[in-house]
Parts: C-alpha cells; structure tokens; sequence
C-alpha cells in the first residue's frame, strides 16, 4: 500500500512537472510568436496527457483510499492491450500524416508545411489519444480477449 | 466463464469491496469476474477460493 502511495505521488510530480513546463513554453509562444494552431501542438499535446493523467490520478487516488491497490492482473493487462491496440493503429495515423501531410498543413492549421516536431508532435498527440481511447474501452468492456 | 462467486460472497455476507480487498484487486476485477466477464489467472482464481473457503472447482463452473 505504501508502495502504491509512492508511485502515486511520482505520478502526480511528473504531471505536475509537465503542466509546468506546458505552462512556461505557452507564455513564450503568446508572447514572442504570432499563435498558430501549428505553434499550438506542443501545448496540446501536453494538455491531452495530462488530462489523462488527472482522470488516471483521482481514480486511482478514490481507490488507494478504500485500500485498493493501484493496479492488479486485470488492470495490468487492460493497459498491455491498450497499449498494444494503439501501437498498432497509430502507424496508420503516421500514415496518414504522411500522406496528407498537405491536407493536415493547409486546411487545418493553415501553414505551408508542417516541419518535423509539428509532425512527430501530431504522431504523439494521435498516439496519446488512441492509447486513452483503447484504455477506456478495455477498463470497461470486461472481456479482454 | 460462469461462478459462484456473488452466492459465496452472499454466504460469507461479503461486499464485493470486501472480497477485493481480502484477494488484493480492484474492485472492477471483482464485478466482471462475477459477472463470467474475465477469466482469472490460476493464483487469482485460487485466492477468491481461498477467500470464500472453497475450492476452484466448487467456485467455477467449467
């Protein structure tokens, strides 16, 4: 149970970690940059993992309360699907960012072209939410295989 | 697969927060173990037996 508490509060401090540097790095882009939906992935990204994070921390947090453990063999092998599943799936998003590199670049954040952290960060970004996507459909689906 | 588990749990007059905490899991795995929708591994399956004073065989019906 202490163990659980530790790893709960490293979780927590990694969040927090993130939100702040999410925090720093949006101030600089406001202030020094003309604000883009492009100069915005580095922020959203950040923001969608934790967003995960906070739903992961207060349930896990209402558990550890009730003397749960943080995980157990089911919760463990829901993430290894879930992780599994949006491996698989993100290499067709990358795909598609790929081959509609100029789609993605001119009709949705209006730039010429997308450079390389617009692009990793989108791939990220589809990855985090697919990985969030699959997590809860598994947490809830009962049947895992 | 099908079980015994929520008459047991009645039996002993245990929630199934109760019986999650006397075997060590959250208590989803309790809810979709009794409802047949996860299948336990064999030290899991053992557990709950252990925890319903049965057996594996009288808890799950194969």
């Amino acid at each position: 149970m202490k163990k659980d508490k530790i790893r709960l509060f490293l979780i927590s401090l990694i969040t927090i970690t993130v939100l702040a540097t999410a925090a720093i790095y949006s101030f600089i882009i406001v202030s020094e940059e003309e604000v883009t939906l492009g100069s915005l992935i580095p922020i959203i990204i950040p923001l969608i993992v934790i967003g995960f994070m906070f739903f992961f921390i207060t349930r896990r947090y209402k558990d550890i309360k009730q003397g749960m453990p943080l995980e157990d063999e089911r919760s463990r092998k829901v993430i290894t699907l879930a992780a599994a599943k949006s491996f698989y799936v993100s290499l067709y998003w990358l795909l598609a960012i790929s081959w509609f590199e100029g789609f993605f670049a001119n009709k949705l954040f209006g730039l010429d072209k997308l450079d390389a952290s617009q692009t990793v960060g989108g791939g990220i970004a589809g990855m985090a939410l697919l990985f969030f996507a699959f997590w809860f459909y598994y947490d809830r689906k009962g049947k895992l295989i | 697969m099908k079980n015994r588990i929520k008459e047991f749990r009645a039996k002993y007059d245990l929630t199934q927060e109760d019986l999650a905490r006397k075997v060590g899991v959250r208590r989803e795995t309790i809810v979709f173990l009794e409802k047949g929708k996860y299948n336990p591994s064999l030290e899991l399956a053992s557990k709950v037996a252990k925890a319903l004073k049965t057996t594996i065989n009288d808890l799950f019906i194969f």
